[in-house]
């Protein structure tokens, strides 16, 4: 039976502002989330400060899950997942399972808001010691240190004073499989950079990289500021190993500017991971049978490319980082997209 | 020291001036990153090589602009003191670097590292002008910089190829160009009007620049002086 309602599965950036937006377009909403509570992956790793606006993370993730929970037309389940999905575009039948009890869905149209994972730096290619040293960090690690205005070597509680960034963890690297670039790493290492030495004033920071993609305004928001005003050092080539020397972490690397090989003692070093697509977005795109890439994400683009919340599947959607990397911003913007989508493929059915 | 298996660390950029206490190496370094000038010469570094595609003397020499300026940004000290001694006399000031995106001034970096090794008469700035001593003097004295008979192709290979056919027949050259110089010979500059010179040579002492002059060559220092005091006294 051809259904008005469109399900969201996901509860992080992507899918609140898909469930907000279709609201506000006068459609009826399930929002169902794996969790306990909502915010996503910001919420779950203790982001700290967002790269836009520097506005801190929780308060902008409460403001977005405040306007879904207090919509009427919103209904949210918590710790819930989907089993199964049946029917076509304009009546879908999900089977889900909310808090242990299963139940049934009737949708005319899904978005797929199931986002992704930071990258294990335990399947790096290079010899970076993440589950051997304990000042081997990596960007969601300081993130929270960062948040709570403490950062400090795990290792002994001291303040860090020399600290070394390490780019494209687990991202542009044929040997892991992960070809494609993660497109935020860039910002927010500049941005933790920035954080780490206004909270260290004394400390000296290096990021070593391949190529920095600061993309738009992350140039003028976060690169250029990064350098010139808080005297972040970017040196381009990557480190090989982490190796240990007494107490601190040696690293080893070509310093290509210079054109030689290069060692250099650290007190804390950060692993820039990258994305991968979540547990739940594999899950969620094989139950669905939606298209995957190589790389798990999943495919969307549509027949002509340029349609950048469509499936493989007529009346599922697909917005944010469930698609492949993505920032808040993207993912955002897609979400109103896929909400409009989402809507328009039921009032085509019923129409 | 002889590198042995022991003390070789291919990590380590070699040490070129062990003599010289990292302290002073350091005591040089601020006293550039103090200029008032620095701040404006040098932003942060993309590493996009543009200066060095433009700059004439980065194809002719061991002489990169672009690491000049990110060894004063990463306050490599011991790179620094290389440089200071070495790479600042391969940079032929002509400031097409400026170009910078980021708008750098690595020239200007040249610049300030080079008026700094010049007032701590480094023995190697000494060293490195000596050869000078004559252009100074025209410069200074006359106004001018090159005469004609300088144009040889093994000093000044950054000049181009012309140089050698230039040099090979000066003889015709002027003849063909009649040049106002001043004993219509090609050893000499091109002629400068008196009142100009005046003021150049109240510039050089009202700005400094006779001190550093002696601080790198006194009987330099001292032949100039007395020409242009007594030009300047007869006003």
């Amino acid at each position: 039976m051809t259904s008005g309602k469109v399900l969201i599965i996901g509860g992080g950036p992507s899918g609140l502002e898909s469930a907000r937006c279709v609201a506000e377009l006068g459609g009826e909403v399930v929002l169902i989330e794996k969790r306990e509570r909502l915010g996503g992956t910001p919420d779950r790793e203790s982001y700290a400060k967002l790269t836009h606006h520097w506005r801190d993370a929780s308060e902008a993730m409460a403001e977005m899950a405040e306007s879904v929970t207090g919509n009427k037309k919103i209904e949210v389940k918590y710790s819930a997942e989907v089993k199964s999905i049946s029917g076509e575009a304009g009546s879908f039948q999900v089977q889900i399972e909310a808090g242990g009890i299963a139940e049934s869905i009737e949708a005319g149209a899904v978005i797929v808001a199931t986002g992704f994972q930071h990258f294990d730096p335990g399947r790096a290619t290079q010899y970076y010691n993440y589950y051997s040293f304990p000042d081997v960090i990596t960007l969601t690690d300081l993130e929270k240190m960062l948040k709570e205005n403490k950062v400090v070597r795990p290792s002994n509680g001291e303040t860090p004073k020399k600290i070394a960034f390490i780019q494209c963890v687990g991202s542009r690297d044929r040997q892991i499989g992960n070809e494609y670039c993660s497109k935020v790493c860039c910002g927010i290492a500049g941005k933790q950079a920035i954080e780490l030495r206004e909270q260290i004033p004394d400390s000296k920071v290096m990021i070593f990289y391949i190529d920095m993609r600061m993309y738009g305004y992350w140039e003028n928001e976060i690169y250029w500021p990064a350098q010139e005003k808080y005297k972040v050092n970017f040196v381009k080539g990557v480190i090989s190993e982490v190796l240990k020397k007494g107490d601190k972490l040696l690293i080893r690397g070509e310093d290509t500017t210079m054109s030689r090989p290069m060692e250099v003692t650290m007190d804390l070093v950060v692993l820039s991971v990258g994305m991968e697509p979540s547990a739940g977005t594999r899950a969620v795109a094989q139950l669905m049978g939606i298209q995957q890439n190589k790389y798990g994400f999943i495919e969307s683009g549509g027949a002509g490319g340029l349609d950048p919340v469509a499936t493989s599947r007529p009346g599922i959607f697909v917005a944010g980082a469930a698609s492949g990397p993505s920032d808040l911003d993207d993912s955002i913007a897609q979400a109103g997209l896929a909400a409009a989508r989402s809507l328009a493929s039921i009032r085509k059915v019923m129409a | 020291m002889p590198t042995t298996l022991e003390n070789w660390n291919p990590g380590k950029a070699e040490n070129r001036h062990p003599h010289v206490a990292y302290e002073e190496k350091e005591r040089l370094f601020l006293e550039v990153k103090n200029d008032m000038r620095y701040s404006d010469f040098l932003y942060g570094c993309y590493e996009c090589g543009i200066c060095v595609a433009t700059c004439p003397s980065a194809r002719f020499y061991d002489f990169s602009p672009r690491v000049i300026a990110q060894s004063m940004a990463r306050e490599d000290v011991e790179r620094v003191y290389d440089i200071i001694t070495e790479d600042i006399w391969n940079c032929a000031q002509c400031f097409s670097c400026v170009r910078c995106p980021r708008q750098n001034n690595p020239g200007g970096l040249v610049t300030i590292l080079r008026e700094v090794s010049l007032k701590n008469g480094l023995q190697e700035t000494k060293d490195a002008l000596q050869g000078y001593s004559r252009v100074i003097y025209k410069v200074m004295l006359k106004g001018n910089q090159v005469s004609p008979d300088m144009l040889q192709p093994d000093f000044f290979p950054d000049w181009g190829p012309w140089v050698t056919e230039f040099s090979a027949n000066m003889q015709v050259w002027r003849k063909a160009i009649p040049m106002d110089s001043i004993r219509g010979v090609t050893d000499a500059a091109w002629r400068t009007d008196r009142k100009t010179l005046l003021e150049l040579y109240t510039i050089w002492f009202e700005s400094g620049n006779m001190e550093i002059i002696k601080e790198l060559d006194e009987s330099l220092y001292d032949l100039l002086t007395e020409v242009m005091q007594e030009e300047l006294e007869e006003g």
